[in-house]
């Protein structure tokens, strides 16, 4: 099939699409007219439950912050709680981000322009994201046996062997996955970046 | 004629182009309806900044065009719009099926391009003029030109390594 032959298959598709009688003024006044779209609230749900999950636990350890009795724990429990803002944070960002839509009057190729932008930084706040969410699983496991069990696991060998070996390893595995995952649409947008901007 | 009696009209004339923007940037049915509703929406809210400069066709190709681009980006997000009455959207084909198909294997050479190649190709197909795919594109008329000269050969590179 040559472009001449997709012409062909196209005008025939068009064709078919140009009988639609089903488009009625009724409908699209009814499209107009209703609130159709709920889609920002449809997309917010699972990122404002994460927020408020991390807010509530970092409100939790800061209320029984007294109870971290080493300047160590201290110290990890304020990562902690940096970390749970940071990652709200970016997960606030994300969606602003997402839920962006531009002005659909700019030219096709401006809106691409922006589009592969927004789409470049999105991935970059992912990576961002994979690794803090491994640290802060670290800091985690150290506070939840300490709050919850009274017990400074921090102390314990085993815990900084598998948490700097298996871990990092999980860490490596994790974000390379990640990166793997995003490598082609980070290359194909990229690559379109490029084409707009030359 | 009130505003909303010209935008029924201004739809009814070029609804065409609606669903054939739909066609091109999505892959299933459901998808389409999606699309295709969110398309007049937009074109509704932004009817007022249409300032006549271009043919109403050549705004409502640029503003079907970005809709769908932004659209792209909240379907991989499974976001759902209020369901109109079902029939409503349906492309009323007797041989639907075979239509899909159609559909599909048309989409299948169209997918192998980058966004910019493939908003290029759909004017092209629909026998725009370089000036208004100039127009709706926002590149040179030279360039556009070019591009559809480098797309003709891709898209018969692949089809030959196709067999």
């Amino acid at each position: 099939m040559e472009l001449d032959d997709l012409k062909n298959t196209w005008e025939d598709i068009s064709g078919r699409v140009n009988k639609q009688q089903h488009l009625s003024p009724e409908i699209i006044e009814k499209i107009t007219r209703a609130k159709y779209y709920p889609g920002f609230k449809k997309i917010a749900y699972p990122e404002i439950t994460g927020v408020i999950i991390c807010i509530a636990a970092a409100v939790f350890v800061i209320l029984t912050f007294s109870r971290l009795d080493t300047h160590f724990l201290q110290g990890v429990g304020i990562v902690f709680i940096v970390l749970l803002l940071a990652l709200s944070a970016i997960s606030v960002l994300s969606l602003r981000q997402f839920s962006r839509k531009g002005d659909v009057n700019k030219t096709y190729a401006e809106t691409l322009k922006d589009f592969a932008v927004q789409k470049i930084r999105f991935h970059k706040l992912q990576r961002i994201n994979a690794t803090l969410s491994y640290v802060l699983l670290v800091t985690t496991i150290v506070l939840l046996s300490k709050l919850f069990g009274n017990n400074d696991i921090t102390n314990s060998k085993y815990f900084w062997i598998y948490s700097f070996s298996f871990g990092y390893i999980f860490l490596l595995c994790f974000t390379g996955w990640v990166n793997k995952y995003y490598k082609k649409t980070l290359q194909q947008t990229e690559a379109l970046l490029i084409e707009l901007v030359s | 004629m009130d505003k909303k009696e010209i935008f029924i009209s201004a739809i009814e004339n070029n609804k065409g182009l609606i669903y054939k923007v739909a066609a091109v940037y999505t892959n299933d049915i459901q998808d389409r309806k999606d699309l295709v509703q969110e398309i007049i929406y937009q074109l509704w809210k932004s009817f007022d900044s249409f300032n006549q400069q271009s043919a109403l066709s050549t705004w409502m190709y640029r503003v079907a065009m970005n809709v769908a681009i932004y659209h792209i980006k909240r379907a991989k997000r499974k976001v759902v719009t209020v369901p109109l009455e079902e029939q409503l959207l349906e492309f009323p084909e007797t041989d639907n099926r075979v239509f899909e198909e159609k559909l599909q294997v048309f989409r299948q050479y169209l997918n192998q391009l980058n966004l910019l190649d493939k908003g290029i190709i759909l004017l092209y197909l629909e026998d725009k003029s370089y000036e208004e795919i100039a127009q709706i594109t926002g590149i040179s008329e030279t360039n556009v030109g070019t591009k559809i000269y480098r797309i003709k050969e891709k898209l018969k590179k692949q089809i030959t390594k196709q067999g």
